[in-house]
């Protein structure tokens, strides 16, 4: 069954598939850094959303939808509107494209991304992978 | 004439004699400036008889409309000459503050001829041209002949653009250095400046660049700068310099890797810009009004080199990956050789790339080396063929010839990383099939500074307004082949400006700029009909040299798949690929020359 995206169970679903992806693992092996997606309103979505993770050595935790960004302070933050974290999620935007084309705004350390790259496609890829209601 | 000092230095070197000349105003506003404009110039000055090496071969300094004004990023200049390495068009353009001082002394350019009948060095002061005997500078490598010009006319703030013994022995992989260990430095206009006995050019001035509209330029410029502070590319270009690219280029497949012939390579993670940041750089370094400051001056404990410029990108690839040394700090001193002699570190990588690889499939042996075991991970005997190389000692005496032109000793011309004898730079066709295309038709022999489809594929989406969208990398079509034409005429306005190109706010910002310093009143497609016919011209002038359409092609090396990595599989369909850059261009599709009329 499809999950809701964004949700508190979609990323609980995230941190799920990553713990058993090989790939993930191997490729963000050395990634350390907690992360809070935002998702911000579109004429498709009214909310602003934030979706908390904490991403260690190849495995992730705590995962869970944030009250706001107060509650949790993370390493890394990325965040674009709604139907932008649709394309990547159906593989219509290159996260890397994304991130280049400031399409997908990350804020945090640049050395951690770009001495990792392999770690963020990875992740959007495995992310990719569950069946996500986006409710339209 | 706003944005120009209008006026052009002349020195013919076999009088001693120099003088003003004004700024050809309709060339400036057809060709813009930089190697746009030299080339304009250059169309009427030379042709196939002329010996790139000879006292015939105009050498010409050039800035562009944007140089020493308050942009950001454009503190370039360029050179430009028949080249020595490749026979055809010859450009390279350098940052620092070279090209602003010689603004700030009066000047847009310096345009040479001839041959002095021993070393001298020029000073450019304020409107007041001279000429001195270099005596013993001659022999001094790059940085003791900048202080020591510096320590002549008695003034820190004197810009040098100098020459090391490489270009003193003619190596026809010798560049310029300027400000430092900043270098114009490809295609072999080092050995021009070498051959015309000219050791180096020391600007200084207080001059300003008059401009159309002050007030406005201000507020763009500022709008620009503002820009550079969201951008994720500027910041991660400051954080960790170009090296920056190396982990992200590796997964993609672009960062080539023993001598293009590997797709992928753990140990070449270990080349990261990230690690270079924290184990060995000093400080970052900025070229004039720039805040991306991608610059590196890095220190090597090992080797004892307290002070290096870099290295960059290309450099890590070109003494690195290509010849299988993981070791940041052997790139560093590698590096650093390659800038106390004034090489071209990605000419004299390539070059020994392919001799390593001569080795190792016993087409070069010990006995054509003088004795030299060349293997593939050996920076010590790298270390010392950049020094023989530069000297032109022994076997560096055939390195110091070129890549294409120790394939053809070896009898293999199919193994030359080569086009139009340029060696190619670090960034593999097969990762990006729109720089195939780049490199195919560049006008100056393979060149990722002609249209760097990686930064449009990678996501550069602020060019709309000039027809220039980010795409699928491995992309086979007429339509790329279209787009990559398209950023080449985007590049090569760029390169007239000049601009650096990591300045890429977007089209309306730059068109604002350029209106504000000209006046010109340009629309944004008016910016890629400029680019077009710069292209345009340099290609007629290729002609002229020799070129043809035969030409317009990829080695064949960089033709087959790789096996492993993130371009593993793909090659450029270059027919297809061709033909969507020639309709592009409006060129003939059966001779390849241009349709149009640019009224020469």
């Amino acid at each position: 069954m499809a999950i809701k995206f964004p949700s508190d169970q979609w990323i609980k679903e995230l941190c799920k598939k990553l713990n058993t992806s090989e790939s993930y693992a191997q490729a963000a092996a050395t990634w350390e850094g907690d992360n809070t997606f935002i998702i911000l309103p579109d004429a498709d979505y009214p909310d602003t959303t934030y979706l908390y993770i904490n991403l260690q050595h190849g495995k992730a935790s705590d995962a869970r939808q944030l009250k706001s960004l107060d509650e949790k302070k993370a390493l890394f933050t990325t965040s674009a509107p709604f139907n932008t974290w649709r394309r990547v999620l159906e593989g219509r935007l290159d996260p890397i494209q994304g991130i280049f084309s400031g399409k997908l705004k990350l804020v945090g350390s640049m050395a951690q991304v770009q001495r990792n790259p392999k770690a963020t496609y990875e992740l959007a890829k495995v992310a990719g992978q569950i069946d996500s209601d986006f409710g339209t | 004439m706003n944005g120009y000092l209008g006026k052009i230095l002349r020195l013919d070197l076999s009088r001693g004699r120099l003088w003003d000349e004004a700024l050809n105003e309709d060339y400036a506003h057809t060709y813009v400036g930089g190697s746009g404009l030299a080339a304009r110039y250059l169309y009427d000055l030379i042709d196939e008889r002329t010996d790139p090496l000879g006292s015939e071969n105009p050498l010409f300094f050039l800035t562009g409309p944007l140089v020493g004004t308050s942009m950001t990023a454009a503190g370039r200049y360029s050179v430009c000459a028949r080249s020595p390495l490749t026979g055809i068009w010859g450009e390279a353009n350098s940052g620092g503050f070279f090209g602003p001082e010689l603004r700030y002394a009066g000047y847009d350019g310096v345009l040479i001829t001839g041959r002095a009948d021993q070393p001298v060095w020029l000073s450019v002061i304020d409107g007041q041209a001279a000429l001195h005997k270099a005596g013993d500078l001659w022999g001094a490598d790059i940085y003791a002949t900048q202080t020591r010009l510096r320590e002549e006319l008695d003034d820190p703030k004197v810009r040098v653009a100098c020459i090391g013994i490489a270009g003193e022995n003619l190596v026809k992989l010798a560049g310029i250095a300027n400000d430092h260990g900043r270098f114009a430095a490809r295609t072999g206009l080092g050995a021009v400046m070498g051959s015309k006995n000219l050791k180096a050019v020391a600007v200084r001035g207080t001059g300003k660049v008059p401009l159309y509209a002050p007030e406005e330029f201000k507020a763009i410029t500022n709008q620009i700068l503002a820009f550079y502070k969201e951008d994720f590319q500027s910041q991660s270009y400051r954080a960790c310099g170009t090296a920056v690219y190396v982990n992200l280029g590796h997964m993609l497949g672009d960062l080539p890797i023993r001598y293009f012939q590997l797709g992928e390579y753990a140990s070449a993670d270990n080349l990261s810009g990230v690690d270079l940041a924290e184990k060995f750089l000093t400080r970052n370094t900025a070229c004039a009004r720039c805040i991306i400051a991608c610059g590196r001056e890095t220190h090597s404990p090992t080797y004892q080199d307290p002070k290096v410029d870099g290295p960059e990108y290309e450099t890590i690839g070109a003494l690195g990956s290509l010849l299988m040394i993981f070791d940041l700090e052997a790139i560093i001193h590698a590096g650093h050789l390659c800038n106390l002699y004034g090489l071209d570190s990605i000419s004299m990588g390539v070059t020994l790339g392919l001799a390593c690889e001569l080795f190792e499939r016993g087409l070069l042996t010990s006995a054509d080396t003088g004795g030299l075991e060349i293997r593939y991970g050996d920076p010590e005997m790298v270390f010392r063929l950049i020094e023989l190389t530069a000297r032109r000692e022994g076997f560096g005496a055939v390195l110091a010839e070129g890549n294409a032109s120790l394939a053809e000793r070896a009898g293999v011309p199919e193994l030359s990383a080569t086009v139009n004898r340029l060696e190619l730079p670090m960034h593999d066709p097969r990762a990006y099939l729109g720089t195939a295309v780049t490199y195919a038709l560049s006008p100056r022999g393979a060149c990722h500074m002609q249209g760097d489809m990686y930064t449009l594929d990678l996501g550069q989406s602020n060019l709309g307004e000039v027809g220039l969208e980010p795409g699928d990398r491995h992309e086979n079509t007429f339509e790329k082949g279209r787009m990559s034409a398209r950023l080449q005429a985007w590049r090569n306005l760029y390169n007239s400006l000049i601009l650096c190109q990591f300045e890429n706010p977007g089209v309306r910002p730059l068109l604002a700029a350029l209106n504000a310093s000209t006046g010109w009143g340009l629309e944004a497609d008016g910016l890629i009909t400029l680019g077009k016919r710069i292209v345009d011209i340099k290609r007629r002038l290729n002609f002229k040299l020799g070129m043809n359409k035969a030409d317009d092609r990829l080695p064949d090396l960089l033709l087959k798949p790789l096996k492993e990595g993130g371009a593993a599989g793909y090659k450029a369909d270059m027919p297809t690929l061709l033909a969507g850059a020639y309709a592009e261009f409006d060129w003939d599709a059966e001779s390849g020359y241009p349709l149009g009329d640019l009224d020469l």
